[in-house]
C-alpha cells in the first residue's frame, strides 16, 4: 500500500489521479511528518496549516 | 481552547496508532481534533483534544500505545512542526543551507534572495571560487543555520 500526497493541499491518498480537496493533479510519494484531522473547525493544528477538511496530510512534501 | 497531550507509542507505529484513534473516535464522540506525527520524534504523538478525559478515553484499548505523558504541552511547543506549505517561506535572506539534490548536491551556499511565489531561492556556493549566484527550488535545499534572523 503506498501513500501519495497532494503536492498543492498535502492530502494523501492511495489513489494518485485527482486530489479530492483541492483538484490537483499532482502528487508525491516523497512526503514526510503525518497529521490526521478529525476536526477543522476546531483544530488549531488545521488552522495553523490552513486544511479545512477532515482527512490525513503529509506535513512536509517534496 | 484545544489542548495538546504527548502520547507515546511504539517506534514506527505512529501513523497506525493515530489512524486507529481517529477512527475509534468518530464512533464514540471524543472530543479530539486532531493527531499530529512529526517525522522528528519517533515513538510520540501530538494529540489535540478538548480535554485529559477525552485523551484518556481515545487510547483505551488503541494497539501500540505505550502510554499518556502526564500534562499537557503548550501550542508554542509544536508550533515548530508546523511548517508552512512552501519551503521558501521558511527560508529567509542569510540562512545558510546545504543543497540536497540537483548539481550542486552536497553543496553548502548562503541564502541571497527568496522568491516565494515561485517556490525558488538565489543562493552563492560557499566553496566556489568565484561567488556565482544559483537559482535552485527551494525543496531541494536544507536549512543549516538560520544566520541573519531575528529572534521573535
Ligand atoms: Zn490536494
Amino acid at each position: 500500500m503506498v501513500e501519495y500526497a497532494c503536492k498543492k493541499c498535502r492530502y494523501i491518498t492511495e489513489e494518485p489521479t485527482i486530489c479530492k480537496v483541492c483538484g490537483s493533479r499532482e502528487f508525491t510519494k516523497e512526503w514526510h511528518g503525518y497529521v490526521v484531522v478529525i476536526d477543522p473547525e476546531k483544530s488549531e493544528i488545521a488552522k495553523k496549516l490552513g486544511i479545512k477538511y477532515a482527512g490525513k496530510y503529509a506535513l512536509i512534501v517534496s | 481552547m484545544t489542548k495538546y497531550f504527548v502520547v507515546k507509542t511504539t517506534a514506527n507505529q505512529e501513523k497506525i496508532v493515530a489512524s486507529l484513534m481517529a477512527a475509534g473516535v468518530k464512533k464514540r464522540r471524543i472530543n479530539l481534533y486532531s493527531i499530529l506525527s512529526p517525522k522528528e520524534i519517533k515513538g510520540y504523538i501530538i494529540v489535540e483534544a478538548e480535554s485529559n478525559e477525552d485523551i484518556v478515553n481515545a487510547i483505551r484499548g488503541v494497539p501500540h500505545i505505550k502510554g499518556l505523558v502526564k500534562g499537557d504541552v503548550s501550542f508554542t511547543e509544536i508550533e515548530h512542526f508546523l511548517k508552512p506549505k512552501k519551503a521558501a517561506e521558511q527560508i529567509r535572506e542569510g540562512f545558510k543551507v546545504e543543497i540536497i539534490s540537483g548539481p550542486f548536491k552536497g553543496e553548502l551556499a548562503v541564502v541571497k534572495r527568496v522568491d516565494e511565489s515561485k517556490n525558488e531561492i538565489t543562493v552563492e556556493l560557499l566553496e566556489a571560487v568565484v561567488p556565482i549566484p544559483v537559482t535552485v527550488k527551494a525543496d531541494n535545499v536544507r536549512i543549516l543555520e538560520k544566520t541573519g534572523e531575528e529572534e521573535v
